[in-house]
């Protein structure tokens, strides 16, 4: 019996260092051809511009193959692999960012005996290092039902994910419980808020330490605090309150529109825990607040909208949501009385038969970047949404363009409803595009050419120093949301975006869910989700209308 | 043969041979079986392989379709979600072998061998000898009782694996107890009971704990055991020693099942809601706010089978002393099998119309339209359909070309689906239906909402695959079809579809259409009739809409209101016009139809509506000079007259009386059939 236990440990051994030598041994072809191609890798990492604290950049080659080779190779240092993933470890991958400013890949692949070496390709190394952690909602792209929804914080500089909250924990086949909005103050996570709605909702915001959940719904606001911005250091939020509502498209590849009836800003003191409205013109839909990051401005979206029909307001929306477009505004705060100055038009997009959404102001205040669809707010969802950014000190407020009015009895009774609403939705269209033909992009507003994608290319979010910015993409199938991350120059110029790292570099291929809301954060979320569950489970305190 | 006495003799022996105090254990079997032993093993046998036959006899289609309502792909991403609940390995490993039910007696054969594995063990560790051994085929008839209720549970149930979960997880359970069994010595036993319960429960869910119920009941058996030993041959301290510590441990398994879950929810698992700790990885048979305690029968019946495997283990010592012991073990353990399979055919699903409408949502998938309307004929006169099979049913017609001349020809009915709570369209053909009537939006939509709640499964993602192609939306084509590649059964299917995102144009109507008139066509006759008439029917502008889940309203509504110039689609519309009886609605697909089919014969139903609305509604349309069937005006007029007849008739029987001579006129379905209540 010894023996044989020795027999079998003895071809262990063997086994397991003839494989340590045949992964060191791994070379490149002696003798292969150029190819003029790029190599078909997944995700695609050509040309990408990295943090040099970055998770390795691990990636899957397409083309099938009977052999695979590639190096990767920084200055004197170099990494070869055999395998089709190319999974360098994290130390591998430390020691090549750290040899030079470039990473240079190398793919071999083998067909007929044959090898070929693909063009190569550079993944360039910035010495800007990156916030080391983002957060976002796990979230399936879906309409209606929710089923597990997470909040999760991933580690940039590894691969780890961690759960900030998850809503299985306080749900049951009965009672249900949506969460949303995970966002912090400037990026420090001992300061964040997140939603939860329906069951046991609310809204938990921690700060320093402590953690309350908090109802925001007062007898004069919309509704509870929806989409939040907190101010860059007072203990303040401003939230924007919504009535929204989903329809679903028929035809279109976008499936789905989600749409405000109504919505206002309000202004939260978390201290004094008391609500206090900003806004509550009935023809404006205030939407997406932003703090500039001296607090002296708050910019956000709004469109306009009054019935030109005789229709309900919420009826109209949905049968003509291509007029329902949102400009970009600020108004003045004085942080000394609490109070908001009046609105100035910064960006009309409207004019440019464009609707704009998400501004985010970088950490030095010189660029807005936004997002730009064709209508609506909720661009997440529009195929055409771009990224555009704006340099504040080239643009100047203007005075609103006027609101293109078109007669809708005189398409009606047509030989069906459906054709009539059809054909009212080409009228307008082309009205609208006929005077955003006159009407060119401002100075200093440009789409980001660079970050952008046919697909939706949508919610974005800067680094603290502005060095990086994450966004959220539909690029990869169209239908699910993955985070990208670029480089800033400082100068309004960005490198080509990188997809989030995987240790798997299929994982999302095969990952039914999206990634909603990315947000930089300086370190972790340290409050357990058990801890958060129990806050949950207690009575929301009720804010106070100031 | 070794009787039990001389056994109860040795194992005297062997105690009193050691003097270290240590729970009593009863040996190994070290005796061989003779083949008069194994030949009782054989009813058990049969008993399972009839059970499987009887599983694929009857329930073929449910087979089928459990397989395709299950997902099951070897990647990180797969076990990562199910991982983040206890019971993944449970759920892993049922989603794994549900697959095989793709080939239902290959399926089956799986399950039978694993039932049959089950009870091998529950009679090695239970020691069940002679007649007593079938008393171990009770679990595997719990088993086949727990897939066998399934019915419309099979597209409510949110537990991946659910059909096969049960089964794997006794097994888990039955095997922990067996390895308890092996190691013999309490300070072996002892440690094993706290792992097991601590990876049972991780992998294994309650299943897990189930194996440490089991154990902790043997720790007590052994227990008893001590006790009804007489004392001779044993010094009665170390007795009452090896007693105490088989119940202390007994008490720490129990200590155990609450306290590791508790660990487990505060320290590892955070998603998981504190009450449901005890029940991860059981099926949940509750549905919104309601709970149907009946479906927990067979769970019930596992348990008991087992305490009746470990009392008669206790007393088979004693029971086969008695007189005519092999009578009273046989006919002891037919009458619990026989009580089992009276249970099992108690909780058996057999409703008819659940078995029709699987059977005709399969014929569509297979693109057997001929095989549809086969299954709706079958149900004339007996069963009223339900409005899911009345849908398949006109899909089949329209896809036929004869929804003109026979919608109203086969069966009407709204038979609410047989289960107690309301099953929704939505939930089981409803994206079959959407698919096939051009609706690729809102059949995507439904499988997002579905595959959100209910967890993915392979039926969901071949929709979401082909209506992303009809959507020209190609890398998310991609993504599902590349999914459905690594399954082990379906990748042929998505292989098949992956070769259309290299003849894209194919997916175009207008050059699909070109060319097959030039004869060189781009899509394969299978693709062609699969394909082309949803590309017709999905000719329609785009809009804001909403279902509100009710997808038969929503279809008659958007068909009958929709306008369009294609002719497929606009027959569609006229189809849907006579099913909303709106007169005003009617007219205009009406004339469109009669523009686009110049110089045709028009369908009968078409016909009646017309005279019938004509005549109601004269002022509308003059139909006097349309050149309509004889039979027509005749008809109306017989119905007219025998309406006179049967004047004093209330509208049910009416209903009945008109039934046989006017069931499959235009007038009977506008007059007579009425409040069917969709869902």
């Amino acid at each position: 019996m010894h023996n044989i236990f020795h027999q079998i440990k003895h071809v262990l051994y063997v086994a397991v260092i003839s494989q340590l030598i045949l992964a060191c041994s791994v070379s490149v072809p002696d003798s292969y051809t150029d190819s003029s191609e790029l190599p078909a890798i997944y995700p695609d990492y050509v040309g990408v511009t990295v943090p040099l604290n970055i998770a390795p950049l691990h990636f899957h080659i397409d083309a099938d193959a009977a052999g695979y080779v590639t190096r990767l190779t920084a200055g004197e240092q170099s990494w070869t692999t055999a395998d089709r993933n190319v999974c360098p470890d994290i130390n591998d991958w430390r020691e090549l960012t750290q040899a030079a400013d470039s990473i240079t890949v190398e793919v071999f692949t083998k067909a007929d005996d044959q090898w070929t070496r693909h063009r190569p390709f550079a993944i360039y190394v910035s010495k800007d290092s990156i916030d080391p952690y983002i957060s976002y909602r796990l979230i399936s792209p879906s309409y209606v039902t929710y089923e597990d929804l997470t909040l999760n914080q991933r580690n940039l500089e590894t691969y780890d994910e961690t759960l900030i909250y998850g809503n299985m924990i306080n749900s049951n086949e009965a009672d249900g419980q949506c969460i949303n909005c995970h966002h912090t103050q400037m990026g420090n996570p001992q300061r964040a808020q997140f939603h939860v709605r329906q069951y046991l909702g609310g809204t938990v915001i921690s700060y320093d330490g402590l953690i309350r959940k908090v109802d925001l719904k007062t007898a004069e606001t919309l509704s509870a605090g929806v989409y939040p911005a907190w101010h860059p250091t007072k203990p303040w939020i401003v939230y924007s309150t919504n009535l929204t509502s989903q329809t679903f498209h028929t035809r279109d590849v976008d499936k789905i529109e989600v749409q405000d009836a109504k919505s206002n800003l309000i202004f939260y003191d978390i201290e004094a825990n008391t609500v206090t409205p900003v806004t509550a013109d009935s023809t404006e839909l205030e939407c997406f607040p932003a703090w500039a990051p001296d607090g002296k401005y708050l910019y956000y979206v709004s469109a306009h909208w009054e019935c030109m029909d005789s229709l309900p307001q919420e009826l109209e929306l949905i049968r003509y949501p291509h007029d329902v477009q949102y400009n970009l505004y600020r108004m003045p705060f004085d942080a000394t009385t609490r109070s908001f100055g009046k609105r100035e038009l910064i960006y009309d997009a409207a004019a440019r038969n464009r609707s704009v959404t998400l501004p985010r102001i970088s950490p030095d205040g010189r660029y807005l970047m936004l997002t730009e669809g064709q209508s609506g707010v909720f661009h997440i969802w529009h195929s055409n949404a771009e990224l555009m950014l704006i340099e504040l000190a080239k643009v100047s407020p203007v005075e609103p363009s006027e609101r293109i009015v078109y007669s809708y009895d005189d398409l009606r009774g047509m030989r069906s409803e459906i054709m009539s609403e059809a054909a009212l939705n080409v009228m307008g269209d082309s009205l609208r595009q006929a005077r955003a033909d006159k009407s060119p992009l401002p100075a200093g507003v440009r789409l980001i050419a660079e970050l952008n994608s046919p697909s939706v290319d949508s919610y974005h979010s800067w680094s603290h120093d502005g060095n990086w910015v994450v966004f959220s993409t539909r690029r990869v199938d169209d239908n699910f949301t993955r985070p990208f991350i670029a480089h800033h120059d400082g100068q309004g110029h960005f490198s080509k975006p990188f997809e989030l790292p995987q240790d798997d570099p299929q994982y999302h291929r095969y990952f039914m869910r999206s990634y909603n809301i990315p947000e930089f954060m300086l370190g972790p979320v340290t409050i357990t989700p058990q801890e958060y569950a129990e806050v949950i489970k207690q009575p929301a305190t009720k804010a106070i209308l100031k | 043969m070794k009787t039990a006495s001389t056994k109860r003799k040795k194992d005297s022996n062997t105690i009193k041979e050691d003097n270290n105090p240590k729970v009593y254990t009863p040996p190994l079997h070290s005796e061989r079986g003779t083949w008069g032993e194994v030949a009782f093993i054989l009813p058990v046998l049969c008993v399972i392989l009839v059970a499987g036959y009887k599983l694929v006899a009857n329930e073929t289609e449910m087979l089928l379709r459990a397989q395709e309502l299950n997902l099951w792909l070897p990647t990180v991403t797969y076990w990562n979600q199910l991982a983040q609940y206890p019971g993944a390995v449970v759920s892993w490993i049922a989603c794994y072998l549900t697959q095989y039910f793709y080939y239902p007696w290959l399926g089956v054969s799986i399950l039978c061998g694993l039932w049959f594995i089950v009870c091998l063990l529950i009679i090695w560790a239970y020691k069940l000898r002679r007649g007593w051994m079938l008393l171990s085929v009770l679990v595997p008839l719990a088993l086949l009782g727990a897939v066998t209720q399934t019915g419309y549970w099979i597209y409510y149930q949110k537990l991946q694996g659910h059909m096969l979960v049960p089964t794997v997880g006794v097994l888990a359970a039955v095997l922990a107890l067996c390895v308890h069994r092996l190691l013999r010595k309490w300070w072996l036993q002892l440690p094993w009971l706290i792992v097991w319960t601590a990876l049972g429960y991780a992998w294994f869910g309650a299943w897990g704990l189930g194996g440490t119920a089991l154990i902790c009941a043997d720790f007590c058996l052994n227990a008893i055991k001590q006790g009804l030993t007489p004392t001779s041959g044993k010094p009665r301290p170390a007795k009452r020693w090896s007693t105490a510590i088989g119940v202390v441990c007994a008490l720490l398994g129990v200590a155990l099942i609450y306290i590791v879950p508790q660990l487990f929810y505060s320290h590892c698992y955070q998603m998981t809601e504190h009450d449901f700790i005890y029940r991860a990885a059981l099926p949940s048979f509750r549905y919104s706010k309601n709970v149907f305690t009946q479906y927990y029968w067979p769970y019930y019946g596992i348990m008991a089978a087992f305490v009746l495997c470990a009392v008669i283990s206790i007393g088979q010592d004693w029971l086969n002393k008695q007189k005519n012991a092999a009578i009273i073990a046989g006919a002891v353990s037919l009458v619990w099998t026989c009580i089992g399979i009276v249970g099992v055919s108690e909780v058996w699903y057999r409703d008819v119309n659940f078995h029709r409408e699987l059977a005709m949502n399969h014929a569509i998938e297979d693109l057997d339209w001929e095989r549809v309307l086969r299954i709706a004929r079958e149900g004339k006169g007996e069963v009223k359909p339900t409005r899911m099979m009345v849908m398949f049913r006109n899909l089949a017609l329209f896809r036929l070309g004869r929804a003109g001349d026979e919608m109203c020809s086969y069966p009407e009915g709204a038979e609410k689906q047989n289960a107690p709570w309301i099953v929704r369209m939505t939930q089981v053909g409803g994206k079959l239906v959407y698919y096939h009537w051009g609706k690729a939006n809102f059949c995507y939509r439904w499988c997002m909402e579905d595959g959100v709640e209910f967890g993915w499964k392979a039926e969901t993602l071949k929709f979401m695959a082909r209506t992303s192609l009809l959507n020209h939306e190609w890398e998310a084509a991609r993504k599902y079809l590349r999914m459905l590649g690594m399954t082990t059964f379906h990748h042929k299917w998505a292989e098949r579809y992956e070769k259309m995102l290299d003849r894209k144009d194919g997916l175009d109507l207008t050059k699909a259409e070109a060319s097959i008139r030039a004869q060189k066509p781009l899509l394969t006759p299978t693709e062609q009739r699969e394909f082309l008439p949803i590309m017709h029917l999905m000719t329609y502008p785009d809009r804001l809409d909403g279902d509100s889940g009710l997808i038969e309203l929503y279809l008659i509504n958007t068909f009958a209101h929709g306008g369009g110039l294609d002719p497929v689609f606009q027959e569609a519309s006229l189809v849907f016009s006579l099913q909303l009886k709106d007169i005003p609605t009617f007219w205009p697909h009406f004339e469109q139809y009669a523009r686009l089919h110049p110089g045709q014969r028009m369908p009968m139903m078409y016909q009646q509506a017309a005279y019938l609305f004509g005549t109601l509604e004269p002022q509308r349309v003059d139909i006097s000079h349309m050149p309509f069937d004889q039979s027509v005006p005749a008809t109306y007029q017989h119905f007219m007259e025998f309406n006179n007849q049967c004047g004093a008739m209330n509208e049910e029987q009416k209903a009945e009386a008109f039934r046989p001579m006017f069931g499959d006129t235009y007038y009977y379905y506008y007059f007579l059939v009425r409040n069917q209540k969709t869902n």
